[in-house]
């Protein structure tokens, strides 16, 4: 019964903490896409800014 | 400035957490009746009083929001759901085994349970509801709208139930009893891990606004270089 | 209205929105005594109600529905059994909940089709007005479904449902208007996501469970034959308090909501 115990209180603080962590991992990949898609983006504007001085009479 | 506010905030929690879980685990007794598994308490209760903390602060942001119409106020109130979220579920899951040693059942339909289950539900639809909607401002107003919605419901499911059958056992910190129900030094640990859960999911709720902001500027971006 | 940036009573009823509405009598709309935001509810839910009982969309579809589920569960359960006596109030609410949330899909979604939601807000009419008129509309519907269900299922679990009519009546009409109101509201939150009809359920049930809760405990007792006592009172004020409560908020935050 003792060991049942003890053995269950590891299971609820290793769950909590497995919680936290995919939490933050999850996180920590969002955020990773976020800046990569930032950077694409700023990217195709300068791009897009170039071309258009470029040749100016093209701006719709 | 803010990369340094939330290292500085879980390198805090972090070292709180790691005293306080020594003296937790090797220093305070197990409890008389439950034996070891009583310690889940350190985190089952700060989880949920962070959850609650933070649902509260949800509703403010987003009355705020719909006052004012910063869009500031939206993507704290989002993050601070979604971080409040992950610890209500914290909570639930961590009951769920204790439960299962002392009561012996996995759930029960009590008032604490019922409601927190609600509590996560509720934001779990709030969050859906962000993901539906392109459309920044409007996001903000409806799961704004629903943030006000979902903490009422929650006062009144916690008002409704509260005479209702209950297994969970009735509160035993001194802020609500006077005292006299747990060891001063059991209750301190708590309170000590309460600060470090608070302060762990301050920095985790900016991280999350940060990438709201993010979002927002990429969003932004899209639309300037689409009206070019 | 702490929250409305814009006053919408200096905002003239266009010539088109009575039109639109397709009520008999279209001045009504555009009251201005002081009774007028009850007075444009009434209107709306009026419309909304004469619009219905020609088409028959909600009540047919709501009504087939309900029926429908209290044959497949009287199938599933056997109705003579003492479990009949014990899942009548949970059945009953289940199914008027999952009936009510069709009436709801509809009622705003109804007013999509040529712009007519447009049409109504920038008419006279209020948001708030607006949605109190939608849920009169839908509190009516689903009483008349909620009724045939009663009848319906007082010939399939052989059961005297009629022992206690006033009770059941006032517990009824409180639990509808509750689900009603936030099914308005909800209805108006969801009207132009994709994802509609999947959004409007995943909200509303947690919102509904105390109401529901209520209101299950409540027909269990006066299904039962049991006069209601003290502790149901309780359960009555949970009905009270969750009916003043989501009303308010919903006048409340009916701007916001609805209007950009």
């Amino acid at each position: 019964m003792d060991a049942r115990n003890i053995a269950f209180m590891f299971y609820g603080l290793l769950t909590a903490w497995l919680i936290v962590a995919f939490y933050v991992v999850s996180l920590a990949r969002r955020s990773a896409r976020l800046k990569k898609e930032l950077d694409d983006v700023k990217q195709l504007m300068s791009a897009n800014t170039a071309a258009a001085t470029e040749k100016q009479p093209a701006r719709r | 400035m803010r990369e340094k506010i939330v290292y500085g905030l879980v390198a805090a929690a972090a070292i709180i957490l790691a005293i306080n879980f020594y003296r937790i685990m090797l220093v305070l007794p197990d409890d008389a009746m439950q034996g070891p598994i009583y310690r889940i308490i350190y985190f089952h209760v700060p989880a949920a009083i962070t959850a609650f903390t933070g649902f509260f602060v949800a509703l403010v942001l987003s009355a705020w929001y719909l006052s004012s119409g910063k869009m500031t106020a939206d993507s704290l109130a989002a993050s601070v759901t979604e971080v409040s979220l992950v610890f209500a579920v914290l909570n639930l899951v961590t009951g769920s085994i204790w439960a299962h040693v002392i009561w012996g059942v996995w759930w029960t339909w009590d008032a604490r349970l019922t409601s927190m289950l609600v509590c996560v539900l509720i934001y779990a639809g709030y969050l859906m509801l962000r993901q539906a909607i392109d459309e920044p401002t409007r996001r903000a107003r409806l799961s704004a709208a629903l943030s006000i919605f979902g903490f009422a419901d929650v006062v009144i499911v916690w008002k409704s139930i509260e005479w209702f059958r209950t297994n969970h056992p009735q509160p035993v910190l001194s802020v609500r009893t006077g005292g006299g129900h747990m060891d001063p030094r059991m209750e301190a640990a708590l309170y000590i891990n309460l600060l470090a859960l608070v302060l762990f999911a301050a920095a985790l709720t900016i991280v999350r606004a940060r990438q709201e902001a993010a979002a927002r500027e990429i969003d932004s971006l899209r639309r300037y270089a689409n009206a070019y | 209205m702490p929250f409305s940036k814009t006053s919408r009573k200096t905002v003239e009823a266009p010539s088109a929105a009575p039109n639109v509405i397709g009520s008999s009598s279209p001045p009504r709309l555009v009251a201005s005594t002081s009774f007028a935001p009850v007075k444009q509810a009434l209107a709306v839910a009026r419309k909304d109600l004469s619009v219905e009982l020609r088409t028959k969309e909600s009540l047919n579809s709501a009504g087939a529905f309900a029926i429908v589920i209290l044959l497949l569960f009287s199938f599933a359960f056997d109705p003579d059994a003492e479990m009949a006596q014990e899942l009548a109030g949970g059945l009953l609410w289940l199914v008027f909940a999952f009936a009510g949330a069709l009436v709801f899909n509809r009622g705003f979604a109804r007013e999509l089709p040529n712009e007519c939601l447009d049409a109504l807000l920038a008419s006279s009419v209020s948001s708030a007005s607006l949605v109190l008129g939608k849920a009169l509309a839908s509190v009516g519907i689903l009483l008349i479904i909620e009724l045939l269900s009663l009848f319906v299922f007082g010939i399939f679990y052989n059961k005297q449902w009629w022992t206690h009519p006033a009770e059941l009546a006032a517990v009824f009409v409180l639990a509808s208007w509750g689900i009603c109101i936030v099914g308005a509201v909800f209805g108006a939150l969801t009207v132009n996501l994709r994802l509609r009809e999947l959004m409007l359920p995943v909200i509303i049930y947690p919102l509904l469970l105390p109401l529901l809760m209520a209101a299950i405990e409540l027909t269990n007792r006066l299904l039962a034959n049991q006069k209601l006592g003290e502790s149901d009172w309780l359960w009555g004020r949970v009905l009270l308090v969750f009916d003043v409560v989501f009303t308010a908020l919903a006048m409340l935050l009916a701007e916001p909501i609805l209007v950009n």
